[in-house]
């Protein structure tokens, strides 16, 4: 049991791992402010989710779980709000949206 | 094993990045990105004092290094902006 | 398994120094403030696994702060001193 606990975790986590590189990449390869808005909320919301996920199969106690969880609603919660108000000001100080050369 | 060698790797990892950091934040003439990259620095500081076992201090440097005093630099910056406006629209007026 | 946390953490941590390369080249102050927020997310994460890696609870506290002053930065930063396009 605590060999596919163990598996499950480790899983989890390197596929969050896996999303910070994701969005991280996408914030240096992206061409404007929307589109790396577009690849830092993945790696918020996705990435550190799978990582308290992996984590939360490993908590000895309730109140370490709880704790784990309320760091990804706090961090949900601060990058839906960072994500509104950046994109919304952008938007109001005439930042060009990217488009394609045809 | 395998952990204390990761261990290295991560403490090496913020004894080159810290150093260059600050340089950075010293040199940089755009104050909006001096401290954008303090906020930074903060973060990292916060890591490395993690690593040599002080979670105490480390947790006095994420709130005050990484959060309020960046907050109150990019509120200074603001109010440094207002100013500079009101003074341009004094002389003109 | 902390051999697996540890290194985790390190490679969060050179996916931040590698993105300090968007803080110092912008272009525009959104995409540092941006930079600067993931920063904070993934700081969180390395410390969650740096907790687990070395049995140190007390860095599951430091997280949590991190988290909580995450969106701090970049709401004073769009209220107070967004400079606008680019420079």
């Amino acid at each position: 049991m605590t060999v596919i606990l163990n598996a499950l975790s480790a899983a989890l986590i390197l596929a969050g791992a896996f999303f910070f590189l994701a969005g991280t990449v996408g914030l240096l390869r992206f061409p404007d402010v929307y589109t790396r808005l577009h690849a830092l909320t993945k790696a918020d919301n996705l990435g550190l989710g799978l990582v308290v996920l992996g984590l939360l199969l490993q908590v000895e106690s309730l109140s370490e779980g709880v704790k784990l969880l309320v760091i990804w609603g706090l961090v949900l919660a601060a990058g839906a709000t960072a994500a509104h108000l950046v994109a919304r000001t952008a938007l109001e100080h005439d930042i060009r949206l990217w488009r394609r050369r045809e | 094993m395998s952990a204390e060698w990761f261990g290295w790797i991560f403490d090496i990892l913020l004894a080159l990045a810290l150093p260059v950091l600050a340089w950075r934040v010293l040199i940089t003439r755009n104050l909006y990105q001096a401290v954008i990259l303090f906020v930074a620095f903060g973060l990292l500081m916060a890591l490395a004092w993690v690593r040599l076992e002080a979670p105490d201090v480390a947790l006095a440097e994420a709130a005050i290094g990484a959060g309020i005093t960046g907050v109150l630099f990019l509120d200074a910056l603001g109010y440094l902006r207002d100013r500079r406006r009101g003074g341009e629209a004094d002389e003109r007026g | 398994m902390s051999g697996l946390y540890l290194g985790v953490a390190s490679f969060l941590l050179l996916t931040i120094v590698v993105g300090l390369i968007r803080i110092v080249r912008g272009p525009t102050p959104a995409d540092r403030i941006l930079a600067a927020q993931l920063f904070g997310t993934t700081g969180v994460a390395a410390l969650l696994l740096l907790a687990q890696g070395v049995s140190s609870p007390p860095l599951r506290d430091v997280a949590l702060v991190l988290a909580l002053l995450a969106a701090f930065a970049a709401a004073a930063f769009v209220r107070r001193a967004w400079t606008g396009g680019e420079e």
